[in-house]
């Protein structure tokens, strides 16, 4: 079954999704566990099918500043995927592995910004890896970019890339936490409607 | 988008590559935003036209003429079109904000509204508020001064 839209997704399809977001979350866990030297946990996976001002306020409102690392997925499936990392999450990254802390973005400097591109980086392109592996697809990913800005214009881009086809929103995501705290930081994968036709395909999910 | 001639203030937040249109007849003290996100419509079923520059500033005009506004007399306050990420070589996709301020360059040319000030491009994300009693838009943005169109 060909799916022209986020919303004609069956449980079945979901669950496959769901799946995916636990693998790849589980596998960036472990890259930020090895980068942290500290035990990381992830909470259950979600898949969420949202339009856009729902999205905004599941991740917390238009206006709160936040950073954003974000890769674009090419090769056998396109998409975005989207790293948000707020205050709290920087902290820990930059503690652990610069000992600094930050009060405020505009604190970070150009070590501090790289340290986070390369966090995004590395949570994402394990997400992807394990996803990759597991439907033996190909895919090719751009370099990461960081931008600090207001989350709401952040989670506007995958939005406005696919927003020709849906008004959908899709994200595949989980939320993590270590040393006892909760570890704001979502991981949103947003493949266009094709993609997700193929991905489904390739991991056999035919006739729901 | 919303619509006022109460002269309460509009508001939309967080405009990235989205632009916000503020449209404005001072005769009949009617005025409107929009956020759009795209720059055409190409959607067989037209379902959500304020997504979009073309289709949503048309119909807003419509609505606002339909309430007594004039095209001749509507003057228009433009922010946006921001590109949140420095992606290298992603080609014409990755500008979307571009394409978006040029869309809504061209309507409101086709359309004959006049553009009074605009806070275009660049990589910062905006949010604007417009006062219809005043006529004065106000962008915030992360870590930079307020500016007043």
């Amino acid at each position: 079954m060909t799916i022209k839209n986020y919303q004609e997704l069956n449980s079945l399809e979901m669950d496959t999704l769901r799946e995916i977001g636990s693998i790849g979350t589980g596998n960036a866990a472990t890259a930020l566990s090895g980068m942290l030297g500290c035990p990381v946990h992830i909470t259950l996976p979600e898949v969420r099918i949202m339009e856009f001002n729902e999205a905004i306020d599941w991740i917390g409102g238009p206006e709160p500043v936040t950073a954003g690392v974000l890769v674009h997925i090419g090769g056998q499936i396109n998409g975005i995927m989207l790293s948000v990392q707020p205050l709290e999450f920087i902290n820990i990254i930059l503690e652990r592995m610069l000992s600094v802390s930050i009060q405020d973005y505009s604190q970070l400097a150009e070590l501090e910004r790289s340290a986070l591109v390369e966090v995004g980086n590395i949570m994402i392109s394990t997400f992807i890896n394990a996803m990759s592996n597991l439907a033996d697809i190909k895919v090719d990913l751009t370099v990461p970019c960081l931008t600090v800005d207001m989350q709401g214009a952040i989670l506007t881009v995958p939005m406005a890339e696919y927003g020709g086809q849906s008004d959908y929103l899709m994200a595949i995501g989980g939320n993590f936490s270590c040393d006892g705290h909760e570890l704001p930081c979502r991981l949103i994968l947003s493949p266009d409607i094709r993609s997700l036709n193929f991905l489904l395909r390739k991991l056999g999910v035919e006739d729901g | 988008m919303k619509m006022t001639n109460q002269g309460n203030e509009l508001i939309t937040y967080a405009l990235g590559s989205c632009c916000g249109i503020c449209l404005l007849d001072p005769n009949v003290r009617l005025a409107a935003m929009i956020h759009i996100m795209l720059p055409l419509n190409m959607e067989a079923g037209r379902t959500n036209t304020m997504k979009y520059a073309d289709t949503g500033i048309r119909e807003t005009l419509r609505q606002m003429e339909a309430k007594g506004a004039r095209k001749v007399r509507i003057t228009a306050k433009v922010a946006g079109g921001a590109k949140m990420f420095a992606v290298s070589g992603s080609g014409a996709l990755g500008n979307i904000g571009q394409r978006n301020i040029e869309s809504v360059h061209k309507v409101l040319k086709a359309e004959g509204i006049r553009l009074i000030a605009e806070d275009v491009g660049g990589s910062v994300a905006r949010t604007l508020s417009f006062d219809p009693a005043t006529g004065k838009a106000t962008i915030k943005s992360y870590g930079k001064q307020d500016i007043i169109l």
